[in-house]
């Protein structure tokens, strides 16, 4: 087993449970209602852990290629800009659960709706955005 | 029996259309254009290659300038530039593992375009 293998895959398996816990927190919190603010400021900390896991898993993954091969991966136009969607998606998707956390008991249930619908967005966004990474390159 | 063994494989380096195949070690080979070719600038030019990925490498991506275009996912075969600007050009293919990452096995063409 080539040791370069191995850490890619520990990374992507990171990755693959932080995309999880982004895309399936915020539709579960949408779809099938949170039956309390408790509740939903649990799934807000998952998602917000979620995205900051993707964040780091994904530096990571660039991180095992400088490693290994003293450059990082070279891509695209097409992958580079599913990249920075990817980022972009991360970014924002992290402020808006650290602002769910901290500032939605003061929020009405529109306003919360709306930060549910946007999470939701952010990660199907990102997902789809993976796919013309992984394949664009 | 050693002697043997590298004198047929002396043998085989000699010979272009062999060398990539005998050795197992990851290679890639552009047969054309040919390094310092002159193209028409009007023409699609077909970029022909061959490629051992070897243990490390995946896929192959295609670069004009330095920048990357295409990528190859069969290991022989053509690609198709589309028509390049005038003046000195490099052509090249590098192999990249799963992750994108060049791993060291590419070659490079330099061509005129008129």
């Amino acid at each position: 087993m080539q040791p370069e293998n191995l850490a890619y895959a520990l990374a992507q398996v990171v990755h693959n449970f932080g995309a999880v816990a982004v895309v399936g927190g915020a539709a579960f919190a949408l779809w099938a209602g949170a039956s309390s603010s408790r509740r939903e400021a649990g799934l807000a900390r998952l998602v917000g852990l979620g995205w900051a896991v993707q964040l780091a898993s994904g530096t990571g993954l660039g991180a095992v290629s400088y490693y290994y091969y003293g450059r990082l991966p070279e891509l695209h136009p097409v992958a580079l800009a599913a990249l920075d969607i990817k980022i972009g998606c991360a970014v924002a998707g992290l402020a808006v659960a650290l602002r769910f956390l901290y500032r939605a008991e003061s929020w009405n249930e529109g306003r919360r709706k709306l930060a549910w619908q946007a999470l939701t967005a952010l990660g199907a966004a990102a997902l789809a955005a993976a796919a013309f990474l992984r394949w664009f390159s | 029996m050693a002697r043997a063994a590298f004198l047929l494989s002396a043998s085989l380096s000699l010979l272009p259309g062999v060398a990539l195949a005998a050795a197992e070690e990851p290679g890639v080979r552009i047969t054309a254009p040919v390094d310092g070719a002159r193209l028409d600038g009007m023409d699609l030019t077909r970029l022909v290659y061959e490629v051992r990925p070897g243990p490390k490498g995946d896929h192959v991506h295609v670069y004009v300038g330095g920048k990357e275009i295409g990528i190859l996912r069969q290991l022989k075969g053509s690609y198709t530039l589309e028509p390049l600007p005038a003046g000195a050009q490099d052509l090249c293919i590098k192999v990249v593992n799963k992750a994108h990452v060049p791993i060291g096995v590419e070659q490079c063409v330099k061509v005129v375009v008129e």
